[in-house]
């Protein structure tokens, strides 16, 4: 066996044990038996994973996370969509200032966004805090919406739009009838993207909670600066089994990697 | 309406943004005619063309077909069809239902509806594919899904962006076919734009050959192919060496040059390779090149009146690379040109 | 973490030009339906203008606050020189683009070595394991930083090896440091790295290695002179993203860090709720921004000087 052959299964174990490893311990460390978080865990039980659905905290913030990563995602797709239409359609006059102004969200730390949303959004308009995340989520999520939707636009021909008009369509009818279909992959995907990257989401979030209106990431990280207990370990676990799952059966059934 | 203009552009202006890509264009299509639009790129074949199908809006001038004015007609409610250079087939249908598309929104349905796309996709030999999504068909099969996708609306003209020029030689020759036998069967005007001399003159009636928006010569495909009129159109069609004349002199170079034989009174002359008589003659020329071409022999040569391109017989005796060599331009060979750019 | 990491994929959209797969936009011959401007704008206008209102105009309302004098209404720079005249803002400053520069470069070592082991792998093998070194970034970051707690802290099981094997007696302090955070970004932007350079070297002529095996090149001026001029940009998008998230986290240093070991992020987050600071915030924010686009001047321009550099060097060597 000479050097190369062990090179490289030696760096993937350590950088994939090194990648993966923390996420098997806090997997490990939620079926605990013990009252602490520790690993090796003390015992097997499913009593903090039963945990996690009694707290009443949990169930309200994962409600309006929930809320914010569909709504969201729904409604930036609602703008995004004719936005990607338009600027890889047309010759749009500033297209590249449009591009950019859409695309903005994503290059400023999420933690001024929300500052900014609360300082000049909220406090002078009396806009509620549910729909300052609202609002906040749904500009997170447009440049996604308008990057994956452009993607897959662009990938199909727009004379196939042509060809039905001259087959008898409008040009609303034939955007419906051959370009919605071809994309829908496309938006499916941008919708999953979205929605993970809404959920998961916590500086956006952090300065836009009142009182009982919290995203779950945020409660979170409050309930484990109090209680030092594995349910926040078994929470953790069924959200990323929840969201590889969703991953998965996206990559299975539309080829999601294609599109992002 | 006259039988000579079925289809007729007036003074058709067509402009890009500010760009004009077509101006005042006028040309008139019978019935039934297969005509090529021919032209390098940037042209304004294709623009023409597009304008025609009503995908770009006229700037000044009218379109009229069948007698109406459709210069602001949408192109939804044309009746013309277009097979695209990409062919431009549904991604997501079948063959069966690319090809209902345009009937269905027509209103078509049932037993009626059936029988058309049937009929059609028989018609380009494709009825073992009708389940079949595009991209599991060959480009060939494809450029038939579309042709009879245009065909099935039973359009008052065909136009067909480059038909053959996504095709290797033999597909080309059976669409080439293929085309003719549609366009004979159904007797559809037929528009097509290519940049290719030789498809054009295989298949056309009629050739329009343009240059810069503009048309240069229209004619048979015997008429371009030996009387061109210009020296554009001599260059395009294979006249390798063009000449200005002057004075009934060649003009090469600055230079003049007196030609053997009647030089008749016109812009330029145009010679095919083949017409350079080699090995005897006036002017005298250096081997810079030669190639062997199966039943003939190329040569390039380097003579004072610039390059010169040349042919032999194969079976005549090899000039070696360096020979100097006697060879002349017979005015009465030449295609005599009206206008030389 | 200032973005979910996912997000981090889509700032490499933005820096990385993205090569429009189509030509049939092409100009001049072939002339589109879509060409009515009015109806461009009507479609792209919504929501141009919600990132505009909801995003744009209250970001640079807040950047300005910094730039403000703290009475009257003029500009002047004193929110600035009094925040770089505060020690521990000055600590923060440092340790912030200390952290960001170290986890880049360790990442851009680690993806080198994993990039060029994955992408030796069969396809099918390969797929797997790209899809294993994908997997962190669907799983939320807080219940990824959460793990280190469990791994770095004092029952932890680092300390528990530690002391069994008697490299220590008591229990060291690892979590709330900088190593713990250094190690929390690691592996929390690796992942990016990794793919980056993937593509990268999947990008590279086939047999750029080989031929220069065969002129002569040992294995480090393959790297040096072959592979890093050809996957410069893949290093430089992943450079840009490793570090703009360092800079920016805000879960990892919260979390391992605590109160004591504060990044920019932290140090902003406790201006704003603790002290009630907004123009520091404000000019942290600004600082945050500048850094982010610096890095990524910065990265792009090393990467093409090293290539201009190249060939006479390799004379020399």
């Amino acid at each position: 066996m000479n050097a190369r052959t062990l090179f490289i299964p030696l760096t993937l174990f350590v950088v994939i044990a090194f990648l993966i490893g923390p996420f098997l311990i806090i997997v490990a460390a939620s079926f605990s038996a013990g009252e602490t978080l520790a690993f090796p865990p003390q015992g097997f039980s499913l009593r903090w994973i039963a945990k996690v659905f009694t707290v009443e905290s949990f169930r309200a913030s994962f409600g309006m996370s929930l809320f914010l990563a569909i709504g969201g995602t729904a409604a930036a797709l609602i703008m995004g969509i004719p936005a990607s239409y338009a600027l890889s359609r047309y010759k749009l006059p500033g297209a590249e200032v449009i591009r950019t102004v859409v695309s903005a969200p994503i290059i400023v730390p999420g933690i001024i966004v929300g500052l900014a949303l609360l300082r000049y959004i909220v406090v002078p308009f009396g806009v509620g805090i549910s729909l300052a995340l609202f609002l906040a989520h749904t500009a997170l999520v447009l440049p996604y919406a308008v990057r994956v939707v452009s993607a897959s636009l662009d990938n199909l021909r727009s004379d196939i739009e042509e060809a039905a008009v001259l087959l008898g369509s409008s040009r609303l009818g034939a955007f419906f009838r051959v370009v919605l279909p071809n994309i829908r992959g496309g938006i499916l995907s941008a919708f999953i993207l979205g929605f993970v990257t809404s959920f998961n989401q916590v500086p956006v979030s952090l300065f836009l909670s009142g009182p009982g209106v919290r995203t779950l990431p945020i409660d979170m990280i409050a309930y484990m600066e109090i209680v030092f207990d594995p349910s926040v370990a078994a929470l953790s676990s069924l959200l990323a089994f929840l969201s590889i799952g969703i991953v998965f059966a996206a990559e299975r059934f539309l080829g999601f990697s294609r599109y992002v | 309406m006259s039988d000579q203009s079925y289809l007729s552009l007036e003074k058709l202006t067509l402009a890009y943004g500010d760009t004009v890509a077509v101006a005042d264009l006028d040309l008139d299509i019978r019935r039934g005619e297969l005509i090529a639009l021919l032209g390098p790129s940037g042209c304004g074949k294709t623009t023409t063309m597009r304008a025609i199908a009503g995908l770009l809006p006229v700037k000044s001038g009218r379109v009229r077909l069948d007698g109406a004015d459709i210069t602001h007609v949408s192109p939804n409610k044309r009746a013309v069809g277009l097979v695209f250079q990409s062919y431009a087939l549904f991604p997501h249908l079948s063959v069966y239902e690319n090809v209902a598309f345009g009937l269905r929104l027509k209103g078509m349905r049932g037993a009626d509806l059936d029988a058309r796309v049937q009929q059609g996709i028989t018609s380009v030999g494709l009825s073992n594919f009708a389940n079949r999504r595009p991209a599991e068909l060959s480009g060939g099969q494809q450029q038939r899904v579309a042709l009879a996708r245009s065909m099935v609306m039973e359009p008052k003209v065909l136009l067909l962006d480059e038909p053959l020029s996504n095709l290797d030689a033999r597909l080309r020759l059976e669409m080439r076919t293929e085309l003719q036998r549609v366009q004979k069967e159904t007797g559809v005007t037929m528009i097509f734009v290519t940049h290719d001399q030789a498809e054009a003159l295989a298949l056309a009636d009629r050739i329009v050959v343009m240059k810069r928006g503009a048309i240069e010569q229209i004619g048979s495909p015997q008429d371009i192919y030996n009387r061109p009129q210009s020296s554009f159109v001599a260059d395009f069609v294979g006249f390798e060496n063009v000449f200005a004349l002057e004075g009934g002199k060649l003009k090469a170079n600055g230079h003049l040059y007196d030609l053997q034989g009647d030089v008749p009174s016109v812009a330029g002359l145009a010679w095919r390779p083949r017409m350079v008589a080699l090995g005897e003659g006036p002017f005298r020329g250096t081997v810079r090149g030669t190639s062997f071409a199966g039943d003939r022999r190329e040569y390039l040569l380097d003579t004072p009146l610039g390059p010169i391109k040349a042919e032999d017989d194969a079976s005549a005796p090899v000039h070696e690379l360096g020979t100097e060599l006697a060879f002349d331009l017979p005015a009465r060979k030449a295609a005599p040109l009206a206008s030389f750019a | 973490m200032a973005r979910a990491d996912i997000s981090l994929q889509g700032l490499a959209w933005i820096l990385g030009s993205s090569p429009r797969m189509t030509a049939q936009l092409d100009t001049g011959e072939d002339p589109t339906m879509f060409q009515n401007r009015a109806e461009a704008l009507a479609l792209a206008l919504p929501a141009a203008i919600f990132a505009a209102a909801v995003f744009l105009v209250p970001v640079l309302i807040l950047l300005s606050d910094g730039f403000r004098t703290p009475v009257g209404g003029g500009w002047s720079l004193s929110a600035y020189t009094e925040f770089f005249s505060s020690p521990l803002n000055q600590t923060v400053f440092l340790r912030t683009l200390r952290l960001g520069a170290i986890v880049t470069v360790v990442s851009a070592v680690i993806g080198y070595a994993a990039a060029f082991a994955i992408v030796s792998l069969e396809p099918s093998t390969k797929g797997k394991i790209t899809g294993l070194v994908v997997l962190p970034l669907m799983i939320s970051p807080v219940a990824r930083t959460y793990a280190w707690i469990v791994i770095l802290g004092r029952t932890g099981i680092v300390n528990q090896a530690f002391q069994a094997i008697g490299i220590s007696d008591a229990p060291l302090r690892i979590l709330f440091s900088e190593t713990a955070i250094f190690i929390g970004l690691l592996q929390l932007f690796l992942p990016l790295m990794i793919i980056s350079l993937i593509s990268a070297l999947e990008n590279m002529p086939r047999d750029a290695i080989p031929a220069a095996r065969v002129l002569g090149a040992n294995w480090f001026q393959v790297f040096w002179k072959v592979v890093l001029p050809l996957t410069r940009e893949g290093l430089v998008i992943g450079g840009t993203l490793v570090f703009t998230g360092s800079l920016t986290a805000y879960i990892t240093p919260a979390i391992l860090g605590g109160s004591k070991v504060l990044m920019l992020e932290t140090l902003m987050y406790q201006q704003v709720s603790v002290s009630g600071n907004f123009v520091s915030a404000s000019v942290i924010a600004f600082i945050l921004i500048v850094m982010s686009f610096a890095a990524n001047i910065l990265l792009k321009r090393l990467a093409t000087a090293r290539n201009r550099r190249a060939p006479g060097r390799s004379a020399s060597a």
